[in-house]
């Protein structure tokens, strides 16, 4: 009942509050204000979807993630400074710091101004390697725009990304364990500085397919970290350019398209998985539910019921085709790793359940439901259940084998015989007694 | 003691009654000196549990005051042991917990409000008054005059080596094990004079209660075979015997097989073979006597060597071939360590790592017992005069406790009594003949009045007997001295050695007044309010009880060692390096490890010196990955200062007992007091562990195990980011990551 | 240990004749039997002289003991041809059969001590001052205080075995 209403509570502050499940306070770092007119377009199509847009310069004193050890924002997006450093407040450790209580953060970088030393050692820190150099730029000479970069070749075109693998969800119709590319560079694609005079091949860093020029990492706790390669992929020009490749036509960019999910993905509007209420009981009628303690070779049904949020409201979360929710029972290792079959749905969730034996082993074991996919928020659960040994009176008593009817047929014949020796005795006794007594005089 | 010797003076004069009321009063006077005796470190400390294993004890009285018996009967620990569990119901001895149990359900009945603790701190002395009331008893069926019981009674309630197992607080099996034991020899010796069946079924019912009690039952389960088979072989076979033997056999193996942690032991477990086979022999000997008396004729002497022989012969191949098959449990390593003092040292280090299980120097004998030690001898002697079937008893349980004492320190527990009733007997034949006035004083009259003539002198020398009151005097004075001195000593001993809870240590400052150190419940209160009610702790398994009972903290392992594995995890754990160490850790859920540290204040009973047998224990199950030889220097020495080993150095427990020690010092100055050495200048560097808790004097170091690092890194990384040190750009190659657990 | 008893009990019949056998051309026989007498023969006389000297009452419990010694061989062979699954069981109740006729072979001393007994100080030789000591000890106790004695061991015996086999 009480989860209904937390459940409830949590619909309404979504629908009051903003589309994101995290919250809406959206912190833009941006060195000039002048800059600011060049995204409007994502500015509005943000506060749109109901953040709230702050908006600071990493100079600035006022700017601080947090106050006594809260955040302030819930959301940061980074735009590319020009400055060496993000300034006192926005260190790597901050950042990291940022991360840790759950804020998420949207970092642009740009191939015009070289990437700072604070944030290429915080993208160290999250095992995001830039190019040596700093003013690196991808180039690619088979898929460049030839309108706008008929001589550099530094403007990409690029399809929308395909799934990253057969059985992940597709946000981006659209990419490792923490870490994903969502947008790779094609295949076609090097690193290249502009500024040295003789590019040679010793030089290249990475080609193709490993640049990506967007990814995403998500840490343990699901806070979610976003690269962009290019900032300028998000300002007006490229929302509503038209680009031509090399021999091919004429079409309109779908930068704006992409801006809203990338953004909608960072800030926690899509593939937030919530785990609501788990229980597991004997599989008998009327069993207490989630005791604390079980006993070996019990029937046991476990149950999780998931939903996932989609832009505005949960919905109920379905497993791809091809993957499956699992459940681990373990003690050490896993004694059961069983796939969660969908029992019902909600308005808003599906239930997932189970039904095992425990195994003929006693001691404190866990229900583990460890489900970590890109790009869906991680869930990691575990409940610890004690697993006892048969009670003394929980054993198959001699009566009921077959095999120890035969002692115990032994025994009471045993006690029969004695009483009706006992009887025999007492009733013989007075004369063998006087016999006795005669015998010993 | 002096009330005893008061008694013998006075046994002469008074009347039958007054005798006996005499001696229920100097039993009580006894009873209660053993019980104040015990009192010193409830005045000194308080009302404590002491050492180890009686917190697990006084742990599982409180469960079962608390739920009652059938559910402490099926007890499945889940705070113990952890992830394993211990069927803590099935492999505790039960007695001592029911016992207090019951003694609490009494006092409440009552209308008498205690609190389990005290029942529990109070169970011990409350049981050596009980001790001294049965060696009465037993010393009683010895001898004929009642002083050498009552001798006996105040012996055994103020030794010290059965001090050292009750004083108050000592809440161990062994508290009322002793009685049992000293009580269930009684009723035996009761039963073999008297040949009833009740008294063998008394002494099988306590010996029940005895098995439910302590481990040592297997003593009387092959002393009192032992005595049997002795007294067959002296020929001495009769009908009483017979009886209480099977009386006692039967019904004490059904009643030991009810307890569940003994459970089907006593047919299948070597060390209960004996009491088998001395059944089946009995069984035969007493068919033939019952032929015998068919039979006229001498040669039954002989019938009954060849059926000894042959009976002895078949059991002993028969023994050979189930052990051999494996129908019979292997002889357990405790029992092989109790013929081969060496054998533990090499196969078992769990075993031989227990200080208890060491054999016993020499001057303890002298120590725990006095000058007992060297009446012992005299009174065997005065049994062998006598060898009655009870004098044979005393012979063989001499000679079995005392070779036993020699091998195990703990094993003196048993001695103790049997030195007591030897000592009382030689004892009291030397007062009974020395201290009597009135008869020798008649003979002496009538001899003088006969011949006067001759001079006393030589009238006396061919009576035999004492008669000079000169030797009377020295003899009784310089006993009186040893009593006094005996009394003196076991006062000392029992107030400076054996009342000290261990849990509370108490030193003193030089200007002599006395300094209390409390680290071991300061740092168990804190993890009590600090942590998560199931936060996991792994210890070292000595401090297991201990934070079980005072902590209420789930433990990896304790001192319960049923599970040699386990415990060897847990000296990898510690003895490996950090990168090693942390998948354990994750991998047992642990959150809190805890270590005992005694650099600062000097304390030697640390973690760092019991670490060679974490180390020994650990190499007994993985000896590719940890070798002991590796914590010694290229010289074979076990150092900690800058000479020590990589190897020692990287170990967990190394840097867990040294990390920020350093800083308590000027640098350079870092000295470790309990291993005398000087310290690196450097303190170790800790990664996947962060201090939590340190107590006052540093004894009890707690470390929080950190999670797994939110973005992926591993921990050295993390925590060179978190010092503001920069990745190095140029280091690229990055190995495989380590610390994937899950 | 019921195994044991039961080998015993098998193997003391010839054990206990063929050595009597030898010893007792050695020593000047009794009256009733010839020195050179076969171990068939004595086995007859043992069988003779039991069946004239033991009082009725004896005999009664002699025949419990019989039928005890069956109870308990018929379990153990059973045990042995069809296995001792469930163990608890087995061992209660071939244990009570083991215990009663323990029980019942002390009770048969202690009320029949009075019989054979007093043929005991004749034969015992350098024994005689402790079979004396028996003598005045078992006859001590009452017949009326065995048999209480022997209730209240049987008792104990059953009580512990009905637990026990659960």
């Amino acid at each position: 009942m009480r989860w209904c209403l937390a459940l409830l509570l949590c619909c309404l502050l979504a629908a009051v509050n903003a589309l994101s499940s995290s919250g809406s306070r959206l912190l833009v770092v941006q060195e000039d204000s002048t800059e600011k007119s060049l995204y409007s377009k994502l500015w509005a199509d943000l506060e749109s979807r109901g953040y709230d847009l702050t908006f600071e310069s990493p100079k600035s004193d006022k700017l601080a993630l947090f106050e006594h050890g809260e955040r302030v924002y819930d959301h940061l997006l980074i735009l590319p400074p020009k400055a060496k450093g993000l300034g006192p407040s926005l260190t790597p450790k901050h950042i990291l710091d940022f991360l840790q209580k759950d804020g998420n953060i949207l970092l642009a970088l740009s191939g015009k101004s070289a990437t700072s030393s604070a944030i290429s050692s915080l993208l160290i820190e999250l095992d995001i390697h830039l190019s040596t150099d700093r003013s690196a730029v991808a180039v690619d000479h088979f898929n460049y725009d030839t309108i706008s970069a008929a001589e550099k070749h530094d403007v990409l075109l690029l399809q929308r990304p395909g799934s990253l693998r057969p059985d992940v969800k597709a946000f981006f119709d659209a990419t490792p364990p923490l870490l994903a590319p969502i947008l790779r560079a094609p295949v076609t694609a090097y690193g290249y500085n502009p500024k040295e005079e003789i590019p040679s091949a010793e030089d290249i860093q990475a080609t193709g397919s490993q640049l990506s020029l967007v990814s995403a990492l998500q840490a343990r706790n699901s806070a979610r970290f976003t690269v962009l390669g290019s900032a300028e992929a998000l300002e007006d020009q490229w929302f509503s350019a038209s680009v031509k490749a090399p021999g091919g036509k004429k079409t309109s960019t779908v930068n704006q398209e992409f801006a809203k999910q990338l953004t909608a993905w960072t800030f926690k509007e899509t593939g937030v998985l919530k785990v609501g209420k788990i229980q597991h009981h004997l599989a008998t009628e009327h069993a207490e539910r989630n005791p604390k303690i079980y006993r070996v070779k019990n029937e046991t049904v476990f149950e999780i019921e998931v939903s996932e949020y989609a832009y505005d409201k949960y919905v109920p979360f379905e497993v791809p085709a091809g993957d499956e929710l699992q459940l681990e029972f373990t003690m050490l290792s896993p004694f059961h790793r069983l796939a969660l079959q969908p029992v019902r749905r909600t308005e808003t969730s599906t239930v997932y359940g189970a039904q095992f034996v425990t195994p003929d082993q006693h001691g404190i074991f866990s229900f583990r439901v460890n489900y970590k996919r890109p790009f869906l928020t991680n869930i990691e659960e575990k409940h610890e259940v004690t697993v006892r040994h048969f009670a003394h009176d929980e054993y198959t008593r001699s009566w009921a084998i077959s095999g120890g009817w035969v002692w115990i047929a032994g025994l009471w014949s045993v006690i029969g015989g004695f009483l009706a020796f006992v009887v025999v005795w007492l009733y013989s006794a007075p004369s063998s007694a006087a016999n006795a007594i005669k015998k010993t005089q | 003691m002096a009330q005893s010797s008061l008694d013998a003076l006075l046994k002469g004069s008074s009347g039958r009654n007054t005798r006996g009321l005499l001696r229920i009063l100097i039993l009580c006077t006894i009873a209660a000196a053993a019980v104040s005796s015990r009192l010193f470190s409830v005045i000194r400390f308080e009302s404590i549990i002491h050492e180890f294993d009686p917190w697990f004890n006084f742990r599982a009285t409180k469960y079962l005051v608390q739920n009652g018996f059938y559910s402490f009967w099926d007890w499945f620990d889940d705070r113990t042991w952890h992830p394993l569990g211990r069927v803590t119901g099935g492999t505790l001895y039960p007695g001592l917990m029911v016992t207090s149990g019951v003694i609490y359900h009494i006092l409440r009945f009552l209308t008498i409000p205690v609190d389990i603790r005290n029942v529990c701190v109070l169970l011990a002395p409350g049981f050596s008054g009980l001790t001294a009331l049965a060696m009465y008893l037993l010393t009683g069926e010895m001898a004929p005059s009642p002083s050498a019981g009552l001798l006996a009674a105040a012996f055994i309630g103020i030794v010290p080596g059965y001090i050292s197992r009750s004083v108050a607080g000592s809440y161990d099996n062994e508290a009322i094990a002793i009685f049992l034991l000293v009580f269930t020899f009684f009723l035996w010796i009761k039963a073999i004079k008297n040949g009833s069946i009740m008294w063998g079924a008394l002494t099988a019912l306590f010996y029940g209660y005895m098995v439910s009690a302590w481990g040592g039952y297997v003593f009387i389960t092959n002393l009192i075979p032992l005595h049997v088979f002795v007294l067959l072989c002296m020929g001495r076979y009769s009908s009483r015997m017979y009886i209480s033997y099977t009386t006692w056999y039967a019904l004490g193996t059904l009643g030991s097989m009810q307890i569940p942690f003994v459970g089907f032991l006593p047919i299948r477990n070597s060390d209960h073979m004996s009491a088998l086979g001395v059944f089946g022999l009995i069984q035969l000997v007493a068919f033939a006597d019952f032929i015998r008396s068919f039979l006229p004729g001498k040669q039954f002497q002989k019938l009954l060597t060849y059926m000894v022989f042959l009976t002895f012969g078949l059991a002993f191949t028969g023994l050979i071939a189930l052990s051999a098959t494996g129908v019979i449990a292997p002889w357990s390593g405790r029992f092989y360590s109790l013929w081969d003092t060496n054998y533990a040292k090499i196969h078992i280090p769990i075993i031989a790592s227990v200080s208890e299980h060491q054999p016993t120097a020499w001057p303890a004998f002298f120590f725990d017992l006095n000058f007992l030690i060297w009446l012992f001898p005299a009174g065997v002697f005065v049994c062998f005069q006598k060898l009655k079937d009870e004098h044979v008893f005393v012979v063989i349980y001499s000679v079995l406790a005392s070779y036993f004492a020699g091998v195990m320190v703990r094993l003196m527990l048993t001695l103790t009594p049997i030195v007591c009733v030897a000592a009382a007997l030689a004892l009291s034949c030397i007062l009974d003949n020395f201290l009597v006035m009135s008869t020798p004083k008649g003979a002496a009259q009538a001899k003088a009045n006969g011949n006067e003539s001759k001079s006393l002198r030589s009238g006396r020398n061919p009576l035999v007997g004492i008669y000079s009151y000169f030797s009377k005097a020295v003899v009784t004075g310089s006993v009186t001295i040893y009593l006094l001195m005996f009394v003196a000593h076991c006062t000392w001993v029992t107030s400076n050695a054996y009342s000290s809870p261990s849990v509370v240590l108490a030193s003193r400052l030089p200007d002599g007044s006395q300094f209390i150190i409390d680290d071991y419940r300061e740092a168990y209160y804190w993890l009590r309010q600090n942590t998560p009610d199931n936060a996991k702790i792994m210890s070292w398994w000595d401090y297991g009880y201990q934070i079980g009972g005072m902590a209420d903290r789930p433990t990896l392992v304790d001192n319960n060692t049923w599970n040699n594995t386990h415990i060897a995890t847990v000296g990898k754990a510690m003895s490996s390096r950090e990168e090693v160490s942390y998948p354990i850790l994750r991998q047992h859920d642990v959150d809190y490890v805890l270590v005992v540290f005694g650099g600062l204040l000097g304390y030697s009973g640390d973690d760092l010196n019991k670490f060679l047998w974490m180390v020994r224990i650990s190499e007994g199950i993985w000896p590719d990955e940890v070798s002991e030889r590796a914590f010694f220097t290229a010289r074979g020495e076990y150092r900690v200062d800058d000479q020590a080993t990589p190897t020692m150095r990287n170990s967990l427990m190394y840097k867990l007992s040294y990390h920020n020690y350093q800083s308590l010092f000027p640098p350079g100055q870092a000295m470790d007091r309990v291993r005398g050495s000087k310290l690196p200048t450097e303190t170790p560097q800790l990664n996947t562990l962060e201090e939590a808790f340190t107590s006052e004097n540093w004894i009890i170091r707690i470390y929080k195990v950190k999670d797994l690092d939110n973005f992926g890194r591993d921990h050295s990384n993390a925590v060179a980011f978190d010092k503001g040190l920069k990745k190095k750009r140029a280091a690229k190659k990055r190995g495989p990551p380590i610390l994937r657990t899950e | 240990m019921p195994s044991k008893r039961h080998a015993a009990s098998t193997t003391s019949a010839p054990a206990a004749s063929t050595p009597t056998s030898t010893p007792k051309s050695l020593s000047s026989g009794p009256a009733t039997l010839k020195t050179n007498a076969s171990a068939a023969e004595i086995a007859q006389h043992v069988w003779q002289q039991y069946l004239t000297t033991t009082p009725q009452r004896t005999l009664l419990l002699d025949a419990f003991m019989f039928f005890l010694v069956l109870v308990g061989g018929l379990q153990f062979l059973y045990c042995i041809l069809a296995g001792n699954y469930p163990f608890n069981a087995f061992l209660s109740g071939f244990s009570a059969a083991v215990g009663q006729f323990v029980l019942t072979a002390s009770l048969r001393m202690q009320t029949s001590g009075s019989g054979p007994g007093s043929s005991k100080p004749s034969s015992k030789g350098k024994n005689a001052r402790f079979a004396g000591e028996d003598e005045e000890q078992t006859a001590g106790i009452s017949h009326e205080r065995a048999f209480a004695d022997y209730i209240f061991g049987s008792l104990i015996l059953h009580f512990f075995c009905i637990n026990f086999i659960n």
